[in-house]
């Protein structure tokens, strides 16, 4: 009976406990086991819910060889929901196999069982005692960090094996410098901050097993002062002297550049006869005075004769050939704007192409199986001349086709003069004449220098020549510049690819040109050579000239059809 | 030309004791060298076991052998610090000597079956045991020559013999946890090896405390 009713109230209380919303308690759970030093253990657990009523926990263990089970021999020391085993208590080299169990009045629940080997959990405590001195050497100051292992740790025996790490950062900085220091107990830090404030943690680790926690705080102040990195200073300064120089010599280099650059030099006055003293020393009725040149503006002849181009030059084809093979430059040079007499590069001096007409005189004859090439390939293009400018004067050598040329030199075919009206505006039928009149061209392989002057256009659109030299040129008396003798107009040419020129002449004599031309003629004169060629007619005689000292035979005929010089007063006869 | 014959001996020992004694090496250098070994030796070790845990069967945790029934659990070891501080040194190196031979067959054994072991990272495993092999040998002829130093008692060496079969398992759960078990067996021999050389080294060091 006194069981029934035991039972009975175990069983009333246990269902009134259900109703009341009390259960048993949760399983608990064992967090951790840790050894600071080999010698001891505690292992943590974490409780369940309780179910509402007062909960008990109770650690058992068994030790791997035996089935005895043991009870924790101590809840306390380690605190709260912890097992402290003793040294008596613990062994090395074996296997604990651990397990909780919560107890309450409605029943219990046992956590999972661990399996614990006490050597495998080793976690040290901190190392203690870390003390950091500012030292000196001859770099600068450096820290001196030392510490000592923590209290339990048997190292000494060789029980316990410990290896240190140490952190250091400046106040305020986010990031620890971490070092590794092995076994030893000490520490060197370089590199400070002047004045900096550092903070540095130690902590340790046994050979196998958990870092322990890092140490409090230490707290060392680095003195002010100056880093002597000497070396580095040295470095700088000689770098920078090194550029300096450099960076001057380059400038004294340069310096007219520079100069240029940063202070552009004013353009001065370049006008013919300007003087600048005067500008700057005189009165400016003076100094404008002094520009004016007697002669400009132009005002004696009225018809532009002066502005026209000044000379013809005429070849001979191949001269021609050799001329452009000269170089097209020289053209070009030629094809300068006559402008005014004042200027005094009258763009004559490309014309020294006369002087290298000359040299090729010898190469004349030479090419004349050329000259037949070239002749049908000026023909063609010839036919491809286009632009020509109408009026003034025409262009028309044989293999310039540039229409610039207009202006500048002309060097004509004779024959360009006599259809004048043909010739001056209508390309064709200059084509057509250029082309008679070369036709049957032989190579007379002259080469005279001499120019034909246009002395202007007339109304009906025809050239006018004369020649370049003036009397002081004549060195001997074949000259025969009489009156009137000078130029004479080109008629036309014949059949026979002869120059036809007409009796009556106007006798005009450009003094300027021809003091200006004179001794150039001269020279080109004795030097040239008329050559002759079989094809004239005897209408032409060849000029003897001072070029008598040619080897060249003069003969009475002379064909200056295509590119020849006329003279005038040779060809009178 | 005996006489001849003795004096060219004399002078062929004595060159040889020189050169021996020039180039032996202090014994707390030898037990330094050693020690490291060991202490590579474990490390190895526990990685191993913790690699082949990464994929270990759940079921293979219960059905695994208990420690003591690894084929060196015969041999006495100080279970605590006090013993162990007690033994004598020859006494301890013999100790190391017989633990690390006796783990000269079941490594061949673990060496064979790695490449089969069904474990993703079998390779890597089986390259380990290798290196696990050579550290062992290297350190056994170390120990062996210190103990040529150390005096005639550690000499002794227990034989634990391998009663192990020649493989390790047939089916898969079971080779793994064969295999897990010789592992773990030689991880804690392996730290008794290294704990005793350690203890050794301290002792020896009486002229530099730091090394403890």
């Amino acid at each position: 009976v006194v069981v029934y009713l035991n039972l009975h109230s175990f069983l009333f209380f246990h269902v009134l406990s259900l109703c009341l919303g009390y259960s048993p308690p949760g399983k608990p759970k064992l967090t951790s086991c840790r050894s600071p030093e080999k010698e001891t253990f505690t292992c943590w657990w974490e409780p369940g819910s309780d179910g509402g009523l007062p909960t008990t926990y109770a650690l058992y263990y068994r030790k791997e060889n035996s089935d005895a089970v043991y009870e924790c021999p101590d809840y306390h020391t380690a605190g709260e929901n912890s097992c402290f085993f003793n040294k008596n208590d613990t062994s090395i080299w074996v296997n604990y196999n651990i397990t909780v169990v919560a107890t309450n009045a409605l029943g219990s629940n046992f956590s999972d069982p661990v399996d614990v080997d006490v050597v495998y959990i080793v976690q040290p405590h901190t190392p203690e005692n870390v003390t950091v001195t500012v030292m000196e050497d001859k770099d600068g100051p450096f820290l001196r960090v030392s510490w000592e292992p923590p209290r339990k740790a048997d190292t000494r025996s060789g029980w316990i094996t410990l290896i240190y790490e140490l952190r250091v950062k400046l106040e305020g900085e986010e990031e620890w410098e971490e070092h590794r220091a092995g076994q030893q107990k000490m520490f060197n830090i370089f590199s400070l901050r002047s004045g900096g404030m550092y903070l540095v943690q130690v902590r340790c680790k046994p050979d196998h097993g958990f870092w322990s926690e890092w140490s409090s705080t230490t707290y060392i102040k680095v003195p002010d002062y100056f880093p002597r990195e000497t070396s580095v200073w040295i470095l700088i300064a000689v770098f920078s002297a090194f550029i300096f120089f450099i960076l001057t010599w380059i400038l004294n280099l340069k310096s007219n550049s520079v100069k240029h650059c940063l202070l552009p030099p004013v353009p001065g006055p370049k006008i013919k006869g300007f003087d600048k003293q005067l500008l700057k020393n005189g009165r400016s009725e003076e100094v404008f005075s002094a520009l004016v040149v007697p002669g400009f503006p132009p005002t004696t002849s009225s018809d532009c004769e002066d502005l026209l181009v000044e000379y013809l030059e005429v070849y001979t084809p191949e001269e021609q050939e050799l001329i452009l093979e000269e170089g097209k430059d020289l053209q070009e040079g030629c094809l300068k704007s006559k402008g005014s007499p004042s200027d005094s590069d009258s763009g004559r001096g490309s014309c020294d192409s006369h002087t290298l007409l000359m040299e090729k005189c010898g190469e004349g004859e030479g090419k004349e199986e050329k000259h037949q090439e070239r002749a049908q390939k000026g023909k063609r293009q010839q036919k491809h001349q286009t632009g020509w400018e109408e009026g003034d004067v025409s262009h028309t050598r044989e293999d310039v086709l540039s229409p610039d040329m207009s202006e500048g030199r002309v060097k004509t075919w004779p024959s360009v003069f006599s259809p004048l009206p043909q010739y001056s505006s209508r390309p064709l039928d200059h084509q057509g004449s250029l082309e008679t009149a070369r036709h049957g061209l032989q190579l007379p392989g002259f080469r005279s220098t001499e120019y034909v002057e246009v002395q202007r256009v007339n109304q009906e659109d025809m050239v006018i020549l004369q020649p370049l030299f003036s009397s002081s040129c004549q060195r001997d008396g074949h000259l025969q510049i009489g009156q009137g003798e000078d130029y004479s107009k080109v008629k036309g040419v014949d059949s026979g690819n002869m120059l036809l020129l007409q009796r009556e002449v106007e006798v005009k004599r450009e003094e300027e040109d021809g003091d200006r031309y004179s001794c150039d003629i001269q020279d080109r004169v004795t030097e040239s050579c008329y050559t002759t060629s079989t094809a004239a007619s005897s209408q032409v005689t060849g000029k003897p000239t001072s070029c008598a000292g040619t080897a060249m035979p003069v003969q009475e005929e002379m064909v200056l059809a295509a590119n020849g010089y006329v003279d005038a007063a040779t060809m009178l006869l | 030309m005996a006489h001849r014959g003795s004096q060219a001996t004399t002078l062929y020992l004595t060159a040889l004791y020189m050169l021996v004694s020039c180039t032996a090496v202090p014994v707390n250098d030898l037990l330094d060298r050693a020690s490291q070994r060991s202490d590579k030796l474990h490390s190895l070790s526990t990685s191993l076991t913790h690699e082949l845990d990464s994929h270990f069967p759940p079921i293979g945790r219960m059905i695994m052998p208990r420690p003591s029934m690894c084929h060196t659990s015969s041999l006495q070891t100080p279970t605590d610090k006090e013993q162990a501080l007690r033994v004598s040194e020859s006494d301890l190196l013999s100790l190391a000597r017989s633990l690390l031979q006796a783990w000269v067959d079941p490594l061949l054994l673990l060496s064979s079956s790695a490449n089969s072991l069904p474990h993703p990272a079998h390779n890597s495993i089986y390259r380990k045991i290798q290196e696990l092999q050579e550290y062992s040998k290297s350190l056994g002829d170390g120990l062996d020559i210190l103990s040529g130093k150390m005096g005639p008692s550690s000499q002794y060496i227990s034989l634990l013999p391998f009663r192990g079969s020649n493989d390790i398992g047939q089916d898969k759960t079971s080779r793994l946890v064969n295999f897990q078990f010789l592992l773990s067996c030689f991880r804690r021999d392996s730290h008794k090896i290294d704990s005793f050389l350690k203890v050794l080294r301290c002792r020896a060091a009486k002229m530099r405390p730091e090394m403890c």
